[in-house]
């Protein structure tokens, strides 16, 4: 037997929306990412191979669960085309399937089990085709049924498809409240329906009221109240005389002092009512805040260089800038147009000017030669929002499609590589070229293609 | 970067071994100028070593042509380096993959 899990991008857009940057597959439940559900259960099931395919970003996924060795089974990866069928994924993946017997889960389904029943037996005798389908998931078995050891009683299985942001809080609240017992969950528990993580800091006068979950690196302070119902995922900060109650706190939060989280979902700086799907973004950071993880935007010596850069150039470029801007401006050649793009640091948007100068004149061309369209772009690079090289700014209005938030490949560049590599602008091609260095650049790298963005721009077409 | 062509099904298989990056698309590049235009191609990409950007670029480049001829271009058995660079640039989206030659060469 081997599982195949199928994921599409539709499957999972109100998730993106609430949780950007969090792979679906990676969604925590009760402090246990989603995948590791389903890859125990697909070992109950007796499967010796998984492979995860998605038509959509798989690296989070792929360096969560490697090659699948913490588990003891082998799991590989593939990506497939959004329009492609059932019978094409099968098609594409024959060499990973042959003839073996395969179990498909597609969508985002998660399917209760219990770790101390026996499923294999049951499986092997089922015959081919859906056990279970809706129209957001479904269950599915290929290949031949065995008849050795069928079972007359059929275990526990009762599938949920996670579609909106109340089926997830009610699945997170049934784990806690039920079915603790029935999976292997994170932490450690020397209590029943208690389950705490590493480096927990519980400080004097903390109440603590069953069931409750807590993840690692936490630190709760006097006089807070944690639970019933509470699970609070890890690095993770309550403030003193606070309450968490029925509510999820995901990953790298920080309730603040005397706050009372009831009910509800907190991530980062998002509080969700899970009942309406509601939510409100905090805007004062002693309330409800994120707390800052490891950037993607370079070492902090490849940032150092990137602002040291702009500032040279903006001192170098100032002059010039001051002194042709406005001629070109009276001329008609220099035309802008206010566009916002979504910046290097998460979840940030920056205004920008998009320049366009027609060389029509000597002015005109000794402005694209110094690049002075991308003048105003340089001080975004002292404040940390640009790279002097990096991808193309991508714009809100066109959203963030091809580049993902949560890849490490968006790093939005006052120039691009495909600039640099001379490749034609506004391709899926310029992407892959973007994309591309923004993962494998260093600063000799950088500095290099700076330096043929810069000569190729000259050399460009007549308007820039 | 070695090119080995046979015939399954009437699909051309090439089959890259080494490098594919600036130095050697050029090469991989003339091989598919020289070939009739109307056939459709697999490429086995197991025992290519590395890839880059210009590896990628020549073979979106098949791909267009291949299109715009009415054949297809498929590639098949993507190692890890190379599925790594795929993932990175998204470039999957544009490419029939599958894990197994023979079955990449089937109508």
């Amino acid at each position: 037997m081997k599982t195949i899990i199928i994921t599409k991008k539709s499957d999972y857009t109100w998730l993106r929306d609430i949780f950007p940057g969090l792979h679906p597959l990676l969604i925590p439940l009760c402090n246990k990412p989603f995948i590791e559900y389903l890859i125990d259960f697909s070992i109950l099931v007796g499967s010796s191979g998984l492979r995860i395919i998605s038509d959509g970003v798989i690296s989070d996924v792929e360096n969560f669960c490697e090659h699948g060795s913490q588990w003891g089974v082998e799991i590989s990866y593939a990506n497939i085309l959004p329009s492609e069928s059932l019978s094409k994924v099968l098609e594409k993946n024959s060499r990973f399937c042959s003839g073996e017997r395969i179990m498909i889960i597609s969508g985002l389904l998660f399917i209760h089990y219990n770790k101390r029943s026996d499923y294999r037996s049951f499986f092997a005798s089922l015959p081919p085709g859906e056990i279970f389908g809706c129209s957001n998931g479904n269950l599915s078995l290929t290949g031949v049924p065995s008849e050795l050891g069928k079972q007359e009683t059929p275990p526990l299985l009762s599938p949920v498809v996670l579609d909106c942001i109340g089926q997830y809080y009610e699945l997170s609240n049934e784990i806690l409240h039920h079915r603790l017992a029935d999976y292997v969950l994170p932490g450690y528990s020397n209590e029943a329906e208690c389950f705490i993580g590493r480096n927990v800091v519980l400080q004097k006068s903390v109440t603590v009221i069953k069931p409750i979950i807590i993840g690692n690196n936490v630190q709760i302070f006097t006089g807070s109240v944690i639970g019933p119902g509470a699970i609070i995922g890890s690095n993770v900060i309550v403030d003193r005389e606070s309450t968490v109650s029925e509510s999820i706190v995901m990953d790298n939060t920080f309730i603040g002092e005397q706050l009372e989280v009831d009910k509800k979902i907190a991530a980062g700086n998002l509080l969700i009512d899970p009942e309406s799907g509601y939510s409100l973004t905090m805007e004062d950071p002693h309330l409800l805040s994120g707390i800052k993880s490891k950037g993607i935007s370079g070492s902090p010596f490849q940032r150092v260089t990137h602002g040291l850069t702009a500032a040279w150039m903006i001192m170098l470029l100032l002059l010039p800038y001051l002194l042709l801007k406005p001629f070109l401006k009276l001329s008609g050649c220099w035309k802008t147009e206010k566009i916002v793009y979504h910046s290097m640091k998460h979840g940030k948007k920056i205004s920008l000017n998009r320049v366009s100068i027609e060389k029509q004149s000597i002015l005109a061309s000794i402005a694209v030669f110094l690049s002075l369209d991308r003048f105003t772009w340089l001080f975004w690079v002292l404040n940390g929002h640009l790279a002097i090289i990096g991808c193309s700014p991508v714009s809100v209005s066109q959203g963030i499609q091809i580049i993902n938030n949560n890849t490490a490949g968006y790093r939005p560049g006052v120039f691009s590589y495909s600039e640099a590599e001379d490749w034609p602008q506004n391709t899926f091609d310029s992407d892959i070229v973007d994309h591309y260095y923004a993962v494998h650049s260093n600063l000799i790298k950088d500095i290099f293609l700076t330096q043929k963005a810069l000569f190729n721009r000259i050399h460009h077409e007549d308007k820039i | 970067m070695t090119i080995t062509e046979k015939n399954i099904n009437n699909f051309a298989i090439i089959s890259l071994q080494g490098i594919l990056n600036a130095s050697s698309a050029p090469k991989l590049k003339s091989h598919f100028e020289q070939s009739p235009e109307g056939v459709s191609v697999v490429i086995d990409l197991e025992k290519v070593e590395f890839i880059d950007s210009s590896g990628l670029g020549v073979l979106v480049g098949i791909a267009r042509k291949k299109k715009a001829s009415s054949a297809v271009l498929k590639l098949a058995n993507l190692n890890d380096r190379v599925k790594k660079v795929f993932e990175i640039t998204q470039a999957y989206t544009l490419f029939d993959i599958y894990d197994d030659v023979t079955a990449a060469a089937i109508e």
